[in-house]
C-alpha cells in the first residue's frame, strides 16, 4: 500500500472514523511492520496508561517462603537423595560412565581368561584374535604407561600377531617415552624376529634409542638371536661418546658374541 | 542464571529481588489477588530452581522467566476451573461498588476505571496486555514467550487494547 493511502487510513482511525474493513487492514499492515502501534493516537495513549497502571507490591511472607525454599534447596544440593541421584540430568551421566566401565570390564576380562581350547570354532577364536588385537591397538593410544604396557603384554596372549600388532610394537619401541614400555615392547616383538622386516626395523631401532636400559636390551637381543646385521649399528652406540661406559661394555659384550 | 544453572544458588536471590515486582504485578493484572500472586509468584521460583539445567543461556533471562509465569498462570487456572466461575461472580460483585475500589488501591478515577476494564478482558487479551506492560512492549520477547512472531503480537496487542477501549467506553457510560 502506498504511503499516501496508510497515512490516509491511521488519520481515519484516529478521527475515529475507521471503518471495520479498515480496521482489518490497520491489522495487516502492523502484522507486516509497515505501521506501529504508536501510530495509532487511543491505542498508543491507552497502552501508555496500561504501563503506568500499578500494583500492589508482594508481602515478606513472599521473601520469607521464597529464602525457605532456597535454604532447603542448598540443603538437599550438599547431601546425597535417591531421588535425585535418579533424576535424568543427574543420572544420565553417571549411567553412561557406568555403562563404559561395564563394557571395558567385560572386555579386559574376556581377554584376560585362559585361550580357548583348540577345538573351538575357528570362527569365534578368529574374531576373539581380532578384538584382543583392537583393544591392544587402542590401549596403546592410552596416556597412562600402565595401560600401554597392558597393551604389549596381550601380544603374548595372541598366538599370531598380525603387520598391524608388530607394527604398532615396533612404533611404541621407537617413540613411546616410557622405558618400560619400550623394554616390554622388545620383549614383545622377541617371538617376531624371524620376519625379516620386523628385524630390520629392530636393528635400526637401535640407532633411535637414547635410553641406556634399551640400548643394552636390544643389543641383549640381537646377541641371543645371532642378528649379525645389527653389529654396524651397536657399534655406532659404542663410538658414541654420550654412551655411558658401563653400556660400552656390555654392547661390546654382546657385539662380541655375534662376531 | 548462568551462574545458578552452574550450582551458585545464591544468585537466585539476586534474580528474585529483581523480579518479585513484576512477576508479582503481572500475576496481579491477571487474578487480582495478591494471596494468591505470592503463591503463583513462589511456584515460579521453584520451577526456575527446579528446571534450572533446561536455561541454555541464548536469550533474555527475563523472557524465560515470563514463559514460565505463563504456564504457571495456565495451570493453576486449568486446576482450579471450577472456582475460577465462582470467583469471576465474586469479582462482578465487586465490580458493582466502586468505593471497594476507590479505597483498596487509592486510585484516581481513571486508573480505577482502566483496572475495571481490564478484568472484564478475556484471559487471552488481559495476559498480552500484561507481558506487553512488563516486558516493556518488547514485542520480539513476548512473541518468544507465546510462541508467534513479532508482527501477530502487535496484532494481539492492538486487538487488545481495542476491546479494553471499548470496555472502558461502556463502563464510562454508567458512572
Amino acid at each position: 500500500m502506498e504511503k499516501e493511502k496508510i497515512r490516509e487510513l491511521i488519520n481515519r482511525y484516529n478521527s475515529q472514523l475507521a471503518t471495520t474493513a479498515e480496521i482489518k487492514q490497520i491489522e495487516t499492515l502492523l502484522e507486516a511492520g509497515s505501521i506501529d502501534l504508536d501510530e495509532l493516537k487511543d491505542i498508543h495513549a491507552l497502552e501508555g496508561q496500561v504501563a503506568s497502571m500499578e500494583f500492589p507490591s508482594p508481602t515478606g511472607n513472599l521473601d520469607d517462603r521464597f529464602y525457605q525454599m532456597l535454604a532447603l534447596e542448598r540443603k538437599v544440593k550438599s547431601s546425597f537423595s535417591w531421588r535425585g541421584f535418579f533424576s535424568w540430568p543427574e543420572l544420565a551421566p553417571k549411567l553412561a560412565l557406568a555403562s563404559v566401565t561395564l563394557l571395558i570390564g567385560v572386555g579386559i576380562g574376556y581377554l584376560m581368561k585362559p585361550s580357548a581350547p583348540a577345538n573351538a570354532d575357528p570362527g569365534v577364536n578368529q574374531q576373539i584374535a581380532e578384538l584382543k588385537e583392537m583393544v591392544m591397538l587402542s590401549l596403546l593410544e592410552k596416556e597412562s604407561a600402565a595401560e600401554r604396557l597392558k597393551a604389549v603384554s596381550l601380544t603374548e596372549q595372541m598366538s599370531a600377531a598380525s603387520t598391524k600388532v608388530t607394527g604398532a610394537l615396533l612404533e611404541t619401541l621407537n617413540h613411546d617415552e616410557n622405558v618400560n614400555v619400550r623394554l616390554a615392547a622388545i620383549e614383545a616383538l622377541k617371538p617376531y624376529v624371524r620376519d625379516n622386516h620386523v628385524r630390520e626395523e629392530l636393528v635400526r631401532s637401535i640407532a633411535r634409542q637414547d635410553s641406556p636400559l634399551v640400548q643394552v636390551a636390544l643389543a641383549e637381543m640381537m646377541a641371543a638371536l645371532h642378528v649379525k646385521s645389527s653389529v654396524k649399528e651397536l657399534e655406532k652406540i659404542v663410538q658414541s661418546d654420550q654412551t655411558p661406559a658401563d653400556v660400552k661394555t656390555r654392547i661390546k659384550q654382546s657385539i662380541d658374541i655375534l662376531i | 542464571m548462568l551462574r545458578v544453572k552452574e550450582g551458585d544458588l545464591d544468585k537466585l536471590g539476586l534474580l528474585f529481588e529483581r523480579y518479585k515486582r513484576p512477576l508479582f504485578g503481572f500475576f496481579y493484572g491477571m487474578t487480582k489477588d495478591a494471596e494468591l500472586c505470592e503463591d503463583l509468584v513462589q511456584n515460579v521460583f521453584f520451577r526456575i530452581l527446579k528446571y534450572r539445567y533446561l536455561f541454555r543461556g541464548e536469550g533474555d533471562f527475563k523472557t524465560w522467566m515470563f514463559h514460565i509465569a505463563r504456564n504457571v498462570n495456565h495451570d493453576h487456572f486449568r486446576k482450579n476451573k471450577w472456582k475460577l466461575k465462582e470467583s469471576l461472580e465474586n469479582w462482578e460483585e465487586r465490580l458493582g461498588t466502586d468505593e471497594n475500589r476507590a479505597t483498596e488501591f487509592q486510585q484516581d478515577e481513571e486508573m480505577q476505571l482502566l483496572s475495571m476494564a481490564m478484568e472484564r478482558l478475556p484471559e487471552d487479551k488481559r495476559e498480552i496486555l500484561m507481558l506487553s506492560k512488563f516486558q516493556d512492549k518488547k514485542y520480539k520477547e513476548i512473541g518468544e514467550i507465546i510462541g508467534c512472531s513479532e508482527g501477530a503480537v502487535k496484532v494481539k496487542v492492538f486487538r487488545a487494547l481495542q476491546e479494553l477501549k471499548e470496555v472502558y467506553r461502556e463502563l464510562e457510560k454508567h458512572l
